[in-house]
């Protein structure tokens, strides 16, 4: 009896551990199309997933099931071994999923560093009450989120940006911006859609510098990317979408040669 | 725990609001150079209206508490709309649960409750609000702002005319009379009017100025309303330099962002639609027992009107900016109303009083139009829009580099053309 509750008590525990995000048989129906059909797959710990597929493929619609954007019409989403299907989108972040946008997000009025404010969850000052029963422990907080802010800004290298405003910086600023704040939310898994649409050259070698190092820091990372380069050299497993189900996964270059994926891309079906 | 560092060393810049600052006026941007000259200017013209007599002592204080009332409502739509950008056009309902929930309970013709004491009055009227606030905002904050707009509208519709209609309750278009001064049954302030000596002050031989019973209640009023700005404008500042405030200004410029960076994005607009709902009843307590009587009148669409006058003309989203928006309205709405009467004095010893030209008072809202199209031709985010950056400030004091205050926002007035 105790054994074969200690077993299942172990069985969970590995899965929980291994996989991060669990998408199972998701399904999303706007009208007569269908953008997800019964798509499956897992995200395990520690990877940096990509997830590709031609346009019209459904990856973003998978994005905003995944993150609690939409509601699916059948199928479930665990982040963490915790069935998040259905719940807000602050519900799945709570539970350490965090996404970001396709186009940067512009905060009007505020300062680079004050947007990256906005990253860290449940902060005591987000509380209305306690800015007036505990200014000390907001204040405490607040200073500590500061700072902080104030070491990504340093370690992403735009820590010259601090006091700017924060719609007053190049398109690829604003993405790694995005990328900063996200990781003040201190994040399990990280989705990220279209994290280089845009983005120079210069900026994109530091992106992906950056996604680098807060994998090896033990953020795993789930990404959306047209640019086929950034993703092969960046992503292991990949994840093939074609018109809402996933085509096939496996390591970039087992991907990349696979007949299937080729026809999906040139549109070999009609 | 900030304290200890802040006492220290206060950089000059980070005291910028005191008066006395040596540094202050070189701080300030333009527009509040500007903004202090113009206040500078009234002033001046008020006393100089004062003392020769055009403009009676108890009549000046009830236009200082209209434009303390105008500045609450504008506070109130200010933490709706200035910062969530919750679109509400039932400022007018607001203001009249709050008008009408401190006249029913308080006022002598009170259908349902009346000679209550007003404190009684002014918790029915907040409680109301909130509620009214909450019941609205169930169904339509989930969706996107233009429901709540819709809404809203129709609230303001529906709450005056059941107001006008449900006499058994509210007395309908007759209105509800015999509403007590605020401080009915404290200590002293009661009687304070009464015991109060008439005085009479003579500046210029021959106009006497007369303060009277009526001028000793109307300051009492006036202290009533700067309590109530007071109290709100410290709550609401605070709230917006807050990481509370910042939630919602992201709600504001981009929902999404503030959902998935897991924010709980319907609560913060609830609390913000019911905190702005508080303020404006809070207005309408005021006026009750500053006007005495209430009707259906005063719940008018114009109101809203105005009010979404004040808070855009000041600057959307900031604080100071809603205060002197309302006090800027008042002072037209009611300014163009007294020129009508006023006499321009000419000539110093002996005082000549002269008719204007023209009658003013029809030209209202010519004025107000007028108004709102140079501000947005010259000012589109307001005249006083809020400040670049806001973060707890003693967090900001500990930090480095310190903001470059002033420069910041120097900037902002450049940078609006994108």
């Amino acid at each position: 009896m105790s054994e074969s509750e200690f077993e299942f008590d172990d069985d969970t525990e590995t899965s929980a551990d291994n996989v991060v995000l669990r998408v199972d048989d998701l399904q999303k129906r706007f009208g007569g199309l269908v953008a997800t059909d019964h798509a499956t797959f897992e995200v395990e710990r520690g990877t940096i997933t990509g997830l590709i597929g031609p346009n019209g493929a459904g990856k973003s619609t998978i994005f905003n099931l995944i993150s609690g954007f939409y509601d699916p019409d059948g199928g479930s989403v665990e982040v963490n071994g915790v069935d998040v299907t259905g719940a807000e989108p602050y519900q799945v972040a709570d539970h350490g999923l965090i996404r970001t946008f396709q186009t940067p997000r512009k905060l009007e009025g505020m300062t680079v560093r004050e947007a990256m404010l906005v990253g860290p969850r449940n902060q005591p000052g987000e509380s209305f009450i306690k800015l007036f029963t505990s200014p000390g422990e907001v204040g405490e907080h607040e200073s500590k989120s500061l700072a902080d802010a104030q070491r990504i800004l340093e370690e992403f290298e735009l820590d010259h940006l601090a006091t700017q405003p924060a719609t007053d910086i190049s398109g690829g600023q604003m993405k790694l911006v995005e990328l900063a704040r996200a990781m003040l939310a201190e994040p399990e898994v990280l989705l990220l859609d279209e994290p280089v649409a845009g983005v120079n050259p210069t900026l994109r070698k530091d992106l992906a510098e950056q996604i680098r190092r807060l994998n090896e820091q033990g953020t795993t990372f789930l990404l959306i990317e047209h640019d086929m380069e950034f993703v092969m050299d960046l992503a292991d497993p990949v994840i093939v979408l074609d018109q809402g189900s996933v085509l096939m996964e496996g390591p970039p270059q087992r991907v990349q040669s696979d007949p299937r994926v080729i026809e999906a891309y040139l549109g070999g079906g009609t | 725990m900030a304290d200890a560092s802040t006492d220290g060393d206060v950089p000059p810049e980070a005291d910028a609001d005191a008066e006395d600052d040596p540094g202050y006026w070189a701080s300030l941007t333009v527009a509040e150079k500007g903004v202090v000259a113009f206040i500078g200017l009234f002033a001046a013209l008020l006393v100089a209206l004062l003392v020769t007599g055009g403009l009676g002592p108890a009549y000046f204080l009830y236009i200082v508490g209209l434009a303390g009332m105008y500045a609450l409502l504008s506070f109130g739509l200010n933490a709706q709309w200035g910062f969530t950008g919750l679109i509400n056009f039932s400022v007018a309902a607001f203001f009249g649960i709050g008008a009408y929930g401190a006249a029913l309970m308080s006022g002598s013709t009170s259908p349902i409750a009346g000679g209550f004491n007003p404190m009684y009055g002014l918790v029915v009227a907040l409680v109301a609000a909130a509620v009214l606030a909450v019941i609205i905002g169930i169904p339509t904050l989930r969706l996107r702002a233009d429901y709540l707009a819709i809404a809203s509208l129709g609230l303001a519709e529906v709450v005056r005319l059941v107001i006008l209609n449900q006499r058994e309750w509210t007395n309908g278009s007759a209105g509800v009379r015999g509403i007590p001064s605020f401080f009915e049954g404290w200590p002293v302030l009661s009687t304070f009017p009464e015991a109060m000596p008439g005085l009479e002050i003579v500046v210029i031989p021959g106009s006497p100025i007369l303060l009277e019973t009526s001028f000793w209640s109307a300051l009492l009023n006036v202290a009533l309303v700067l309590a109530f700005v007071g109290v709100s404008y410290f709550v609401l500042k605070r709230a917006h330099r807050s990481p509370w405030g910042r939630v919602l200004r992201t709600i504001r410029s981009d929902e999404d962002l503030a959902r998935a960076l897991g924010k709980n994005t319907y609560s913060f607009k609830m609390q913000s639609f019911v905190l702005g709902s508080l303020i404006m009843a809070l207005a309408g307590v005021f006026y009750a027992h500053l006007n005495l009587f209430v009707s259906p009148g005063d719940l008018d669409p114009i109101t809203t009107f105005y009010v979404w006058v004040a808070v855009i003309l000041g600057g959307s989203g900031s604080n100071r900016g809603a205060l002197f928006g309302g006090v800027l309205v008042v002072t037209i709405r009611e300014g163009t109303r007294f020129l009508n009467e006023l006499q321009v004095p000419v000539g110093i010893s002996p005082v000549r009083f002269v008719e204007l030209p023209i009658d003013p008072a029809p030209m209202r809202l010519l004025l107000i139009g007028v108004v709102i199209i140079l501000v947005m031709r010259f000012r589109p985010q307001g005249v006083l829009p809020p400040q670049r950056e806001l973060i707890w400030p003693s967090s900001v004091d500990e930090s480095t580099p310190k903001t470059p205050k002033s420069g910041v926002r120097e900037s902002k007035a450049g940078d609006t053309d994108e």
